[in-house]
């Protein structure tokens, strides 16, 4: 038994170390450090705030345009009075 | 204070005036097709993006042999926001190329390449040509096994062409194999000679747009329908869609950055599993559709050249598709349409999901 057990962890030992020296190594392309991966992630959320808002500002200066379009007031009379 | 004075001074120089007159004057048809007119101004937008952060790269990478696969590495682990703008070069590529199909097959149904409109299909065709060629050479810069062997077989895929198919294997490659030369020579072609080509065939494309104006389908060319004026209207929108597009871009980039491999060794055997670039995969798929001899001729060489020929008709079908020029409905082209849009998504699908 004591053998047994001996062997055991002898190659138990090998194999991990074994499957150390193969592990293939993984080239961080994201930044590991917590404290940077929280930052990210809180920057995508204020930049979707962002571009959420931006889109609800033009879309409100547009619906406002297209609202002076329909009452026809958004063109130049050519028959006004000029200013001297 | 500035700003009038700096106002009046174009004014004094340019006619600014005359140009918002003529953005006010241009007129975008309103129909039910009409998101097909915001795909072409959110590949422009993804082809300016590409530009901008394919310059920020280009201040770090180093386009050698022995330091590409190195300089990349420093640019995501040592500069500064160098991991996202890599990642955004990426994905923006990805995205330019996906809308550069969407653009292109929307054109193909509603059938906007009809007559006049035949030379505008050549130029967004180049394009096309251009941006996949774009993306090859761009993959390549990586220098690691995965590229490496990736544009193994696509350029050794092209020298299965009959008569001028070595010769552009080896042009591509810069020898008879895929050494340091091939990376130099796809910097180049990445850096100065494809964007060089896609600056003046993107001129020529808007420019084409804006002298034939918007083409409507056929099926609504009789019918009376709205049109609204460029600017501002089309503008906002364009506006709030590349927005969102950015944002999309700009969340892949973070929640799926792309992965570097191993170091490229000509040596050592290819990885396993080993795919090309998505829109690669339909004619990798293709061509395991072909025996090995074929007649006694090579099965590769009959692929390739069915393939080409394919592509080939795909581009001249402005010019085959008479009815569509008459303004009649042309069925027939439809059906070819919609044959070529499916045949590429199943058979790209196959080859990812394989």
């Amino acid at each position: 038994m004591k053998y047994f057990i001996r062997i055991l962890f002898a190659a138990l030992t090998i194999l991990s170390f074994s499957f150390l020296a193969f592990a293939e190594e993984k080239i961080p392309v994201f930044p590991e450090k917590p404290v940077e991966v929280y930052t990210i992630y809180a920057s995508l959320a204020v930049f979707w705030f962002a571009i959420i808002g931006l889109i609800v500002v033009i879309k409100m200066k547009l619906n406002e345009i297209e609202r002076i379009q329909k009452l026809g007031i958004d063109k130049e009379d050519p028959h006004a009075h000029r200013l001297e | 204070m500035i700003w009038p004075k700096f106002k009046d001074w174009i004014d004094e120089r340019y006619d600014i005036a005359g140009l918002k007159r003529l953005a006010k004057r241009k007129l975008i048809p309103q129909h039910r097709y009409d998101f097909l007119y915001y795909t072409g101004g959110i590949t422009l937008f993804l082809f300016i993006l590409q530009f901008i952060t394919g310059m920020l790269l280009a201040f770090y990478y180093i386009p050698h042999i022995d330091f590409a696969y190195e300089s990349i590495i420093d640019i995501v682990t040592k500069i500064n926001m160098g991991w996202f703008f890599r990642s955004l070069h990426h994905w923006g590529a990805q995205l330019c190329i996906v809308f550069v199909f969407i653009h292109l097959f929307g054109t193909l149904l509603v059938k906007s390449y009809r007559k006049p409109r035949e030379f505008l299909w050549v130029t967004g065709f180049i394009l096309l040509v251009i941006s996949i060629f774009f993306g090859l050479s761009g993959y390549l810069l990586l220098w690691d096994e995965r590229a490496f062997a990736a544009v193994r077989v696509a350029t050794g895929g092209a020298g299965a062409l009959p008569f001028v198919g070595s010769f552009i294997k080896i042009f591509l490659r810069g020898g008879v194999d895929v050494t340091g030369d091939t990376l130099t020579r796809f910097y180049a072609f990445h850096v100065s000679i494809l964007p060089v080509l896609s600056l003046l065939l993107i001129g020529i494309h808007l420019l084409l747009v804006q002298y034939h104006g918007m083409s409507t389908p056929v099926s609504l060319e009789k019918n009376q329908h709205k049109e609204e004026p460029f600017f501002p209207n089309v503008f906002y929108k364009d506006m709030m869609i590349w927005l969102v597009v950015l944002g999309v871009v700009v969340t892949l980039a973070i929640l799926l950055p792309p992965e570097i491999g191993k170091k490229a060794n000509a040596l050592a055997a290819p990885p396993e599993g080993i795919k090309p670039e998505w829109y690669f995969l339909f004619m990798l798929e293709t061509l395991k559709f072909f025996p090995g001899t074929i007649l006694g001729f090579n099965g590769e060489t009959i692929a390739i050249l069915c393939v080409s020929i394919g592509i080939f008709f795909f581009f001249l079908i402005p010019f085959l598709d008479r009815k569509s020029n008459r303004n009649e409905r042309s069925p027939v082209f439809t059906v070819i349409a919609v044959v070529y849009i499916l045949y590429f998504i199943t058979m790209t699908l196959v080859g990812f999901f394989n």
